[in-house]
């Protein structure tokens, strides 16, 4: 196990980009490069978060963990899983994946709709802002309300609002059983979710390939036995792998006729409620999230997804690397909310040394109002 | 060093203003509003006022300038963009039930009280969700949901008269928050009125929304960011099956072991609630459930779910407890008798306040392996400052509700209970806990803050609130302190002869 305490340079790195001006670039294992926006094209200092990792602290009766955000998230998982626990909002591991970037990213995986989001987990933080302030938010316990929730508004911003130091955790027990069942379904069949998600079922993963729907269930022995002899359907084999290939992206779907394979489609995820129709956009879907997390192969340009995305209520990601400034990772915000949005980027970060350009470009614009007090 | 943005003072910067006494002010306040507002909703004489003098948190008292009443939201909007043209501070509140004094009114500003909103605008049983008013009572939102087979998950203890909208502005938790979440964890999206008078909703439909979790942000942020107008909450379905373990300890310690052991055994309950003697006891006198009084410390251990699941987790409790030495142990045998059992842990409170003439309720968190550590510390300032302390505590998540009996009638013992609740909240902080575990920061905790959270995250602090409100205008002087207060508290609590910001000028 690594263990390392880099909090020191990286303020001293932070202090001097600060006093120079000079943008920095966020970098763990950089297992996400072809997720957000390139920033190929520009020369900003990377900022190394290697350095500093390992787990602070764990006790499994208390159900948190603190961990520094170059850990990677193999090592944290190992440690999870030598007790019986685990990350109950399931991120995908890439190859390098660090627990910083997970989270400065807001990935969650297949158990998000019945067990929560990454942010969900997320108890305290210790951040650098943009003033080279080294800062605590929340803490290690996990009924906390005093103060803004700076930890959870982290989580997904993509290091726009700070450099993440560590981080604490709320960790669950694992389940005692969990098996997976596959039932035959039509293509794009998402609406038969619905029903399965307002009863009381110990769901854990509900997923669609092609005609294959997914149910994963988890929880006691007989509770898991008899709800897969209520639900029908097969008992799948190596589960473990199914689901991983999914949540890790070396599924087939998402290994073939990629641009980057040669083809000629982009990637995307678009996320709406599990209760939205059909996305009207020609191409190829893998439904996750019983329906709420949807990829797609495409040819459709950027502007086409977003506005199918937009009129269902939900919103995409671009999930393949792109240097078109017409083609923008995120969907664009607008109106009062990017206003709002651009002043909440001023009071961590009015300099725009984090980041800058990787997530949302129009929050970055210098000349956007800025709401910030100068302190 | 620059200027802090002022959030207890408010800029009245208007000349006209200048030396006009409040009477006057109100006056005219009110004559403005009627031309945004129907005479009805503009409460402007003192005894139209009184009953928002304060909210939950009785002890402390503050006369309005007005108290608005809107019916619609455009009423609102209009009102915020008056607020802000004039600099005048507004205070939302809902049923005013909140226990920090988040809802405490502005003296030189107007209270917006939302009861009006009080209509639940869809009960989706297919998708799950209900979308209601800010208005609507917590309890209200299961009720309309149970006979769908939905409920919503989070339960304050004050649910039958708390608001959704204080729910969110306070992040409430409940008894059942260490299996399914706080306010945070099961609203899916609210909407809310900025201080220019913009409509925006955070969140969505789906799991996520582009850009910033701004709904994390807004979610347990008191009133200082924005009005909710509208939330739409999670509906889960109701368990098929709750079971009710109860067991006794001979000692407080035996009973958080068993905490942690319970834990470890892989079992996460849906309430896991520890009482200690002197609740066990008065909770017993008010309720007559049954609780062994001579016990130190009582466990009550929900399971909840699949009858399958239930039966695993019952049995693997039981075995837990008795291999923690639990000197009884029982399983509620009908659902009437769960309840009943409920009943006396619900109850604690007023139970309490039958033993003394008056009691105080502290909020914080600590980490539970601190527990024991925590609780002798307790009894040693309960014997120092001569008050006695019942403890009741939810174990599963750390939140401690230390109960202070005392009597205000005595002079200077309302004095000694704040100072003793105050050394309670900053003995949670220094173990590595909170100073509010879900009843908010309000005004009551606002010097405690200052323990809590350095220089620096308090003016980061700062910074978030004026990214949605530059002028300070939305609930000021709550929820968190300026420096120049932290100065003025830290003076008075001086540690190994330093001074706390050392470089602020003192009073």
């Amino acid at each position: 196990m690594t263990s390392n305490d880099d909090s020191a340079a990286l303020l001293e790195r932070v202090t001097e980009a600060y006093q120079n001006k000079t943008p920095l670039r966020i970098v763990g294992g950089d297992s996400k490069k072809a997720l957000g926006n390139s920033v190929s094209n520009n020369d900003h200092a990377p900022l190394s978060m290697l350095g500093h990792s390992g787990i602070i602290s764990y006790e499994p009766t208390e159900l948190v963990v603190t961990v520094r955000a170059g850990t990677p998230l193999s090592e944290l998982n190992n440690a999870l899983n030598d007790a019986g626990q685990m990350l109950a909002f399931e991120p995908p591991e890439f190859p390098n994946s660090t627990i910083g970037g997970v989270l400065a990213c807001g990935l969650s995986g297949p158990r998000r709709p019945f067990n929560g989001s990454a942010r969900d987990y997320v108890l305290g933080m210790r951040v650098i802002n943009g003033q080279a302030q080294d800062l605590s938010f929340g803490g290690e316990v996990m009924k906390n309300v005093a103060g803004y929730d700076v930890s959870r508004l982290q989580v997904g911003a993509w290091g726009s609002l700070g450099v993440l130091l560590d981080m604490s955790m709320k960790v669950l027990p694992k389940p005692a059983k969990e098996l997976t069942l596959r039932q035959d379904s039509p293509a794009h069949a998402t609406d038969a979710f619905a029903s399965l998600l307002r009863q009381s079922l110990p769901l854990s993963g509900a997923m669609l390939i092609g005609e294959s729907r997914y149910l994963r269930l988890s929880g006691s022995d007989s509770a898991v036995l008899a709800a897969a002899a209520q639900l029908g359907g097969d008992v799948i084999a190596d589960d473990v792998a199914l689901w991983s290939s999914a949540r890790n992206h070396t599924h087939e779907f998402f290994t073939t006729g990629l641009k980057v394979h040669g083809g000629v489609n982009t990637l995307w995820r678009v996320s709406v409620s599990d209760y939205a129709p059909a996305l009207d956009v020609a191409g190829e879907y893998l439904y996750e999230w019983a329906g709420a997390q949807r990829w797609l192969k495409t040819e459709a340009p950027a502007s086409e997804v977003y506005a199918a995305a937009a009129k269902l209520g939900g919103h995409a990601t671009r999930y393949s690397a792109s240097d078109d400034p017409a083609e923008p990772a995120f969907q664009p915000v607008l109106g009062p909310m990017r206003r709002l949005q651009a002043r909440v980027r001023d009071s961590f970060d009015q300099q725009r040394l984090f980041n800058r350009g990787r997530f949302h470009p129009e929050l970055d614009n210098l000349d956007a109002p800025s709401g910030a007090v100068s302190v | 060093m620059s200027a802090i943005p002022s959030a207890v003072t408010p800029d009245l910067s208007d000349p006209t203003d200048v030396g006009v006494d409040r009477v006057q002010r109100r006056e005219r306040y009110a004559q403005e509003l009627r031309s945004l507002l129907p005479e009805h909703s503009i409460l402007a004489t003192l005894e139209q006022l009184r009953p928002y003098e304060s909210d939950g948190l009785t002890a402390l008292k503050a006369t309005p300038l007005l108290v608005v009443l809107p019916d619609t939201i455009e009423q609102i909007q209009a009102l915020m963009r008056w607020a802000r043209d004039h600099s005048v501070p507004v205070v939302a509140r809902g049923a005013g039930t909140g226990l920090s004094g988040g809802a405490l009114p502005h003296e030189d500003g107007i209270i917006l009280g939302l009861a009006k909103f009080n209509q639940i605008l869809e009960m989706n049983d297919d998708l799950g969700f209900a979308r209601v008013q800010p208005g609507v009572t917590n309890l209200a939102i299961s009720d309309a949901a149970r006979p769908h087979g939905l409920y919503y998950a989070p339960d304050p203890s004050s649910q039958i008269a708390c608001t959704i909208g204080g729910n969110v502005a306070e992040n409430s938790g409940g008894v059942h928050c260490l299996k399914y979440g706080l306010t945070v964890h099961n609203v899916l999206s609210v909407t809310v009125v900025t201080i220019d008078g913009d409509l925006i909703t955070f969140g969505c439909d789906g799991h996520d929304n582009e850009g910033y979790d701004l709904l994390a942000l807004l979610t347990g942020s008191e009133g200082m960011l924005a009005v909710t107008v509208e939330v739409r909450v999670k509906l889960l379905p109701v368990p098929p099956v709750a079971k009710l373990v109860v067991a006794a300890f001979a000692s407080v310690e035996a009973a958080g072991d068993a905490v942690g052991e319970v834990i470890a055994a892989g079992i996460i309950p849906a309430g896991l609630e520890l009482m200690d003697n002197p609740a066990i006891v008065a909770a017993e006198a008010f309720a007559k459930c049954g609780y062994p009084t001579d016990a130190a410390a009582l466990l009550l251990c929900e399971l909840d779910g699949l009858a399958e699941e239930v039966d695993a987790q019952v049995a693997g409790v039981s075995e837990v407890f008795t291999r923690c030495s639990a000197t009884s142990l029982h399983i509620a045998e009908t659902e009437a008798e769960r309840l009943l059992l409920w009943k006396g842990r619900k109850s604690a409170f007023p139970a309490v306040g039958r033993l003394a003439p008056d009691y105080y309720c502290i909020d914080g968190t600590i980490p539970r392996k601190q527990l024991s550590h925590v609780l002798q510390r307790m009894d040693e300032m309960s014997k120092e400052y001569d008050l006695p302390i019942a403890n009741v505590f939810h174990a599963g998540d750390g939140n401690l509700h230390p109960l202070i009996m005392f009597d205000a009638g005595k002079p200077g013992e309302l004095h000694r209970t704040e100072e003793l609740g105050s050394r309670i909240l900053q003995l949670c902080v220094e173990v590595g806990g909170t100073v509010t575990g879900e009843h908010g920061v309000g005004v009551e905790k606002i010097n405690e803050m200052c323990v809590q959270f350095d220089e620096n995250t308090l003016t980061q602090f700062h910074s978030v609130k004026a990214a949605f409100d530059p002028e300070g205008l939305l609930n000021p002087g709550k929820a968190v302190p300026t420096l120049q207060r932290c100065a003025e508290f830290g003076a008075m609590h001086i540690h190994h002869g330093e001074l706390p910001f050392p470089e602020l000028e003192r009073f």
